[in-house]
C-alpha cells in the first residue's frame, strides 16, 4: 500500500474547446481495487486513455507505475476498452489464442479456466456474441493475464443481468487470489459498490472526492446516495 | 438492506456504512450468541466475499481481527474454524457485555440520570417485557 501505482499532477486536456481533463490531480495507491466514479462525459474515458499513452496531456505531468506512460509500462497493464475489437470469425479460443501470442504475461491455461467459469462456449465465433458475452471474453483476456494493473474502462454498461453477475463474481474470486491494482470506470454503481476499497469522484474534468470507501461511507452513506447527490445537477439537465 | 445466509451466519449489510465493522460485528455477535457452534468451519473469505458482493480484503481483515479476539483460529490449508474454547467465547462475550454497558451508561449519564433511575427504568422494562425470563 505505500506505492502509488498512478500519480497526476495538473493534467490538462483540450479537445478543441471542451475541456475534457482540468488541472486534474490524482494519486491512486497499489494493490486496492479503485472504483473512478462520474457521469458520462466527465473526464474518466480521457483519463484511462492517458494512462496507456493513448492521449497524451496538453499540461501537466502523468506517471504510471512510476514512469510516464509507454509501450514499457503497457506490458505491464491490462487494459479493457469500452468496445470490444475483433475479427468476427475468431472462434472464442481463437481470440484468446491471439490474447496468447501478442499479450505479455498472457496464460492460456488460466484464459481456458475462466472460459469455463465465465460459461464461455470456446467454439462459439465472436462475431455472432452478444454485448454480455464480449464483455466476458474481453475480461478474460484482461484477467489471465499477470501484470501490475487491470484497467477496466465501464465494464458493467450494457450488459444482460446474468454477465454482469457472473463478471462481478469473477473479480471477487480473482481479487482474492492476487495482489494486482485494478481500476474500473463506471457511472452505473449499483450492485458493484461494495467491490471498491479506493474511490475517486470525477465531475467536469476533476476529481472531486478521492480517499478510502469506507471513510466516503462513514463521512457521506452509501455511494449510491452520493453519486445521486453529488450528480443530480448533470441528471436533471 | 436484505439479510443474507451465508453457511449458519446471517449478514445484513448497510452500503451507507463502513462495510468492515458491519462484517465484524456481525460474525462477533454470532460467535458470542452461537449461532455458529464451537469448532465449525467459518465461511471462507472468498464465499463470504460472493456471497456479499463485496471486496475480499475487507472480509479479510475482518478475519484477521476475529483471530485476534480469540473467536476463531486459522488451521493452516483448512480455512478458518470457530475456537473450540468455551472459555474464550464466554471471556469475549464478557468483554462485549462490558463494553455496551460502557457505551449504555455513557449515554444514560448524559441524560443527567443517576445509578437508581437508571435501576428503575430497567425494571419497569423488564416489567413490560413480561413472560420474560430474568434479564
Amino acid at each position: 500500500m505505500s506505492t502509488n501505482i498512478v500519480e497526476c499532477h495538473q493534467i490538462t486536456k483540450h479537445y478543441g474547446k471542451k475541456k475534457a481533463l482540468d488541472q486534474f490531480e490524482i494519486a491512486i495507491p497499489s494493490g486496492r481495487i479503485t472504483g473512478i466514479l462520474g457521469p458520462n462525459g466527465c473526464g474518466k474515458s480521457t483519463f484511462f486513455r492517458m494512462l496507456t499513452g493513448l492521449v497524451r496531456p496538453d499540461a501537466g505531468h502523468i506517471e504510471v507505475l512510476g514512469k510516464a506512460p509507454s509501450w514499457q509500462t503497457n506490458q505491464d497493464i491490462a487494459y479493457l476498452p469500452d468496445r470490444a475489437r475483433w475479427y468476427p470469425n475468431h472462434t472464442a479460443r481463437a481470440a484468446l489464442e491471439w490474447g496468447n501470442s501478442f499479450l505479455p504475461g498472457f496464460s492460456m491455461e488460466r484464459a481456458i479456466q475462466l472460459t469455463d467459469y465465465m460459461d464461455i462456449d470456446l467454439d462459439a465465433k465472436v462475431g455472432g456474441m452478444s454485448r454480455g458475452q464480449e464483455a466476458r471474453i474481453m475480461l478474460i483476456l484482461c484477467l489471465a493475464r499477470d501484470v501490475q494493473m487491470i484497467v477496466l474502462d465501464e465494464p458493467f454498461t450494457g450488459i444482460d443481468v446474468i454477465s454482469r453477475e457472473t463478471i462481478v463474481a469473477s473479480l471477487i474470486d480473482y481479487l482474492e487470489e492476487s495482489e494486482q491494482s485494478v481500476l474500473i470506470s463506471t457511472h452505473d454503481i449499483q450492485e458493484v459498490e461494495g467491490l471498491f476499497d479506493y474511490t475517486v469522484m470525477m465531475k467536469e474534468g476533476r476529481a472531486i472526492w478521492t480517499g478510502s470507501t469506507e471513510n466516503l461511507r462513514a463521512e457521506y452513506g452509501s455511494l449510491r446516495d452520493v453519486f445521486r447527490k453529488m450528480y443530480m445537477k448533470e441528471w436533471n439537465k | 438492506m436484505e439479510e443474507q445466509q451465508v453457511g449458519s451466519l446471517h449478514f445484513h449489510i448497510d452500503f451507507s456504512q463502513p462495510l468492515y465493522e458491519q462484517i465484524l460485528d456481525q460474525a462477533r455477535s454470532a460467535i458470542a450468541k452461537g449461532e455458529i457452534a464451537l469448532g465449525d468451519k467459518m465461511p471462507s473469505v472468498r464465499e463470504l466475499a460472493q456471497e456479499l458482493r463485496i471486496n475480499p480484503n475487507t472480509v479479510m481483515r475482518a478475519y484477521q481481527e476475529l483471530e485476534r479476539d480469540g473467536l476463531t483460529e486459522k488451521r493452516r490449508g483448512q480455512g478458518t474454524y470457530v475456537t473450540s474454547s468455551p472459555e474464550h467465547v464466554a471471556s469475549f462475550r464478557t468483554a462485549l457485555a462490558a463494553r455496551y454497558i460502557d457505551s449504555f451508561m455513557e449515554q444514560m449519564e448524559s441524560l443527567g440520570l443517576a445509578w437508581e433511575d437508571i435501576e428503575t427504568y430497567i425494571r419497569q422494562k423488564r416489567d413490560t417485557e413480561q413472560g420474560g425470563s430474568d434479564l
